[in-house]
C-alpha cells in the first residue's frame, strides 16, 4: 500500500501535477489526485517521512532532472515538477522534526538593489524547493543592508544573490562587503548568478560559488552542502 | 508533432489579374500555335480528343473549349499512398507537402570533401535516411545507378525504395518494359492491381520537353501511364532565356501550357487519370546558360506555378529546396531554406527535390537530408502560422497574472509550448560554453551523426512473402 501510494507520489511528480486540478503532461489526468493530495493521503497512512521524500521525492526529481538533460522536458515542465516537491515539502514541514529528517538547508534569495530581474532568480527558487531545501524569496531590487538583516534574523545556510544588468552586478560585491562589516560573512555561504556574472567575478568578489543557469546553481549547491555535511 | 499536409496560400505572389493574363496567354497559345507531338499515341489520343490536328507537322491544337473540358476531368484532389497508410500524402487545394527527387549522378561526402558517382547502395540508404526523417513526406526517387545496365535500372530504383521505405515512392522510367515491370511489382507490393490502384504506392513521372514538344517516348509514357491507372505527374522544365521567354512571365506562361499538354492528354488517353501538373522551371546562368538549382528565381517560378495549378483545379507538384554550392556551406543553407519557403508559403502540394540536392541537381548527400530535414521543419512550421482564438489571445492568464509578473510558471504555457514552437531537430541553442564542451561542432557534423544513427537502424523492408514473390516474379532485380 504504501508502495502503491510512493508509486502515484512519484508520478504525479514527473506529471509536474500539484493538484488533482493540474492537467500534467498526458492526457486526462484532471481530477486524479495530485501530489498535495497524495502526501496528505500518505502521512495520514502513516507512510515515513523519509521514504515519502527519499522514494518520492527525490528519485522523482532525478528523473525529471534526467528528461530535462535529455532535452524532452523544458523548464515549464520541470519547474511544474518542482513545484509539486515544493508543496509536498510545505506540507511536510511540520513532520520532518518528528520523524528526524533534517531539512537539507535554509536558503534566501535575493535579487540585488537597482534590478528588478527575477525570471532566472524564480526559477532556481523553485528547483531548490524542488531539491528539498526551505527558500524564502526576499525579492527584487533589495537593499544589501536588508540582505543583512535577513541573514541576521533567519540564519540560512546559504545566500543566493542575482542580477542582469553589469550596473547592479557591483551590488552584489557591496552586499557582500556589508555582510562582513557585519560580522556575519562567515555564518553563510555566497551563491551568485545571472547573465553579466561569471565564475571569475564570483571568485574576485569573494563569493563562495557561481550558477551558470538554474540546474548548475543547485548542483553547485548541492555539492556545497555535502561537503559542509561531511556528506561524500 | 510532424507538420504536413498543412494549408499554405497565405503568399499570393500573382494577383487575380495576373493569372487570369496567364491563362489567357496558355489559352491562346495552345489555340493558335498548339504542340508538336511526336508520339504517334499521343497525336492519335488528341485527335480523338478533339484537338485540330496537322498530321504532317505533327502540330496538335486545341479550342479553349475542348482544353477546359479536357482539364476539368482531371481529379483535383489525388492520394499518394504509403506502404504504411499513416504516410499517406492528400494532394490538393493549398495543402503543402515535401519529398525528395533529382535522380542525382552523384554523392558528396563532406568529410572528405569528395563527390563520388552514386550506386544503387546510396539509393537504398537515402530511402532510409528518408523513411526516418518526419518533414521529408514522400520518396522520390534520388539518385540514378551508374553500375547498372540502362534496362534494369528502373526495377531496381523502384524495387529499392519499396524495399527501404514505408512513405509513397514516385519516380521517372527509362523504358516502356521497365515501365511495365514496376507497375507489375507494385500490384504485387500493394496485394493485386484493384489494390494498387485503390492505394497507389507508386507515381510516376514523365516530363514534356519546352517550349511545347511532347516528345515519341514520353509522349508514349504519359498514354502507358494514364492506360494503366497509376498516377501521373507530368511537369514542364522551361528555362528562362533558353527554352522560354527570359522574363519569369513568360516562362509561367510556357510552364503552364506544357504541363497542361500532359494533364491533358492523360485525360484525353484515360478520363479521370490522376494527373499532376507540374513544374521545374528555373532560370540560366547567363555566363554559360547552365541550369540554376538555387535561385531566387527558380523560388518565385515554382510559387507562382502553385497559383496557376489552383486557379486550373489541379495537384501540384512544384521544385524546391537545392542549392549549386559544392559544399555544405553557407550557399547550400540560404539557397535552400529561400527555395523551399518560397513554394511553401505559397500552397505548392508537393515540394520536391526539397531535400538532399546540391551542385545544380547533379549532386545528392547524405548529410543535407537531415540538414535540409530540418530546414524543411522551419518551413512547414512557418505554413502552420498564427493561431488565433480564446486560448492563445489568453486573456484570462494574461489578467490572473497581471502587470510585472511572468508567464513561465502557468500551466498555459506548458499547455501550448510544445504546439507553439518548433523544436528544432538539429539547430544548435546551447550557449557557446556548452556547444565547446560538446565538441563545438558545425551543423554538417551533427548531420553526419544522424546519418549514422539511422542507417545503423533496422530498414522498413517488405514482409518476407512479399519480397520473395517479387523477386522471383520480376527480373533483373539486384538482391
Amino acid at each position: 500500500m504504501s508502495e502503491d501510494i510512493i508509486e502515484l507520489i512519484k508520478k504525479n511528480v514527473i506529471q509536474g501535477r500539484v493538484t488533482q486540478d493540474d492537467e500534467g503532461i498526458d492526457e486526462g489526468m484532471v481530477g486524479q489526485p495530485g501530489v498535495t493530495e497524495l502526501i496528505k493521503e500518505a502521512l495520514a497512512s502513516n507512510v515515513g517521512v523519509s521514504d515519502i521524500i527519499n522514494k518520492g521525492l527525490t528519485a522523482s526529481m532525478g528523473v525529471v532532472g534526467q528528461k530535462f538533460e535529455n532535452e524532452e522536458y523544458y523548464i515549464p515542465d520541470m519547474l511544474a515538477s518542482a513545484e509539486a516537491v515544493g508543496a509536498a515539502m510545505e506540507i511536510l514541514k511540520p513532520h520532518l522534526a518528528k520523524s528526524g529528517v533534517k531539512p537539507k538547508g535554509k536558503i534566501l534569495i535575493a535579487t540585488v538593489k537597482g534590478d528588478l530581474h527575477d525570471i532566472g532568480k524564480n526559477i532556481v527558487s523553485i528547483l531548490l524547493r524542488g531539491a528539498g531545501y526551505l527558500v524564502k524569496d526576499l525579492g527584487n531590487d533589495v537593499e544589501s543592508r536588508d540582505i543583512v538583516e535577513a541573514v541576521r534574523k533567519e540564519k540560512p545556510d546559504f545566500l543566493g544573490l542575482s542580477a542582469l544588468l553589469t550596473s547592479t552586478m557591483v551590488n552584489m560585491e557591496d552586499t557582500i562587503k556589508a555582510l562582513k562589516e557585519n560580522g556575519l560573512r562567515d555564518k553563510v555561504k555566497i551563491i551568485i548568478g545571472g547573465a553579466p556574472v561569471s565564475k571569475e567575478y564570483a571568485e574576485s568578489i569573494g563569493a563562495d560559488g557561481y550558477g551558470a543557469d538554474g540546474l548548475h546553481a543547485v548542483s553547485v549547491i548541492e555539492a556545497l552542502n555535502n561537503h559542509d555535511s561531511g556528506v561524500t | 508533432m510532424i507538420r504536413k499536409g498543412l494549408e499554405g496560400g497565405s503568399y499570393k505572389l500573382l494577383t487575380p489579374e495576373d493569372i487570369s493574363r496567364i491563362n489567357e496567354t496558355v489559352l491562346r497559345i495552345i489555340e493558335e500555335i498548339g504542340c508538336e507531338v511526336n508520339s504517334d499515341s499521343a497525336l492519335t489520343a488528341l485527335e480523338k480528343a478533339g484537338a485540330t490536328v496537322d498530321r504532317e507537322k505533327r502540330r496538335a491544337r486545341l479550342s479553349r473549349d475542348r482544353m477546359l473540358e479536357l482539364i476539368s476531368k482531371a481529379p483535383s484532389e489525388v492520394t499518394l499512398c504509403g506502404r504504411d497508410e499513416k504516410n499517406d500524402i492528400h494532394l490538393g487545394g493549398s495543402r503543402v507537402y515535401t519529398g525528395t527527387g533529382g535522380t542525382a549522378l552523384y554523392i558528396y561526402e563532406p568529410g572528405t570533401g569528395e563527390r563520388r558517382q552514386a550506386t544503387l547502395d546510396d539509393l537504398k540508404n537515402i530511402a532510409r535516411l528518408v523513411d526516418q526523417l518526419d518533414n521529408i513526406h514522400l520518396f522520390l526517387l534520388p539518385t540514378y545507378p551508374n553500375e547498372l545496365p540502362f534496362e534494369e535500372v528502373d526495377v531496381n530504383r523502384f524495387f529499392t525504395g519499396l524495399d527501404n521505405t514505408t512513405k509513397h515512392v514516385m519516380g521517372g522510367v527509362y523504358t516502356h518494359e521497365g515501365m511495365r515491370q514496376v507497375v507489375r511489382m507494385a500490384e504485387i507490393v500493394a496485394g493485386s492491381p484493384e489494390a494498387l490502384r485503390e492505394r497507389p504506392i507508386i507515381s510516376i513521372i514523365a516530363c514534356s520537353i519546352s517550349p511545347f514538344i511532347i516528345d515519341a517516348k514520353y509522349g508514349d509514357m504519359v498514354v502507358a501511364v494514364a492506360e494503366s491507372g497509376i498516377p501521373l505527374v507530368c511537369p514542364a522544365e522551361p528555362l528562362c532565356g533558353a527554352t522560354s521567354p527570359v522574363t519569369l512571365a513568360g516562362n509561367v506562361v510556357v510552364q503552364t501550357v506544357d504541363s497542361l499538354m500532359g494533364v491533358m492528354l492523360a485525360q484525353a488517353v484515360n478520363p479521370g487519370t490522376p494527373a499532376i501538373f507540374g513544374s521545374v522551371a528555373t532560370n540560366t546562368d547567363l555566363r554559360d546558360y547552365k541550369y540554376i538549382a538555387g535561385s531566387v528565381e527558380m523560388g518565385l517560378l515554382n510559387a507562382a506555378g502553385a497559383q496557376m495549378a489552383r486557379f486550373y483545379k489541379l495537384p501540384y507538384y512544384a521544385t524546391g529546396g537545392m542549392t549549386d554550392s559544392k559544399t555544405l556551406d553557407a550557399q547550400s543553407g540560404y539557397e535552400s531554406a529561400i527555395t523551399n519557403l518560397l513554394c511553401a508559403l505559397s500552397g505548392a502540394n508537393f515540394i520536391h527535390d526539397s531535400a538532399g540536392l546540391m551542385e545544380f541537381a547533379l549532386t545528392a548527400c547524405y548529410e543535407k537530408y537531415v540538414i535540409d530535414n530540418e530546414i524543411l521543419g522551419m518551413v512547414m512550421r512557418a505554413v502552420e502560422g498564427i493561431r488565433v482564438d480564446e486560448e492563445t489571445l489568453a486573456y484570462d492568464i494574461i489578467k490572473e497574472i497581471g502587470p510585472g509578473g511572468n508567464f513561465v510558471t502557468a500551466r498555459h504555457t506548458r499547455r501550448f509550448m510544445r504546439k507553439e514552437h518548433y523544436q528544432p531537430t538539429l539547430s544548435d541553442r546551447n550557449s557557446r560554453e556548452k556547444w565547446e564542451e560538446r565538441g563545438g561542432k558545425a551543423t554538417w557534423e551533427k548531420a553526419a551523426e544522424t546519418v549514422k544513427t539511422i542507417l545503423e537502424s533496422p530498414a522498413a523492408g517488405l514482409p518476407d512473402e512479399v519480397r520473395n514473390r517479387v523477386l522471383s516474379e520480376i527480373k533483373g532485380i539486384v538482391d
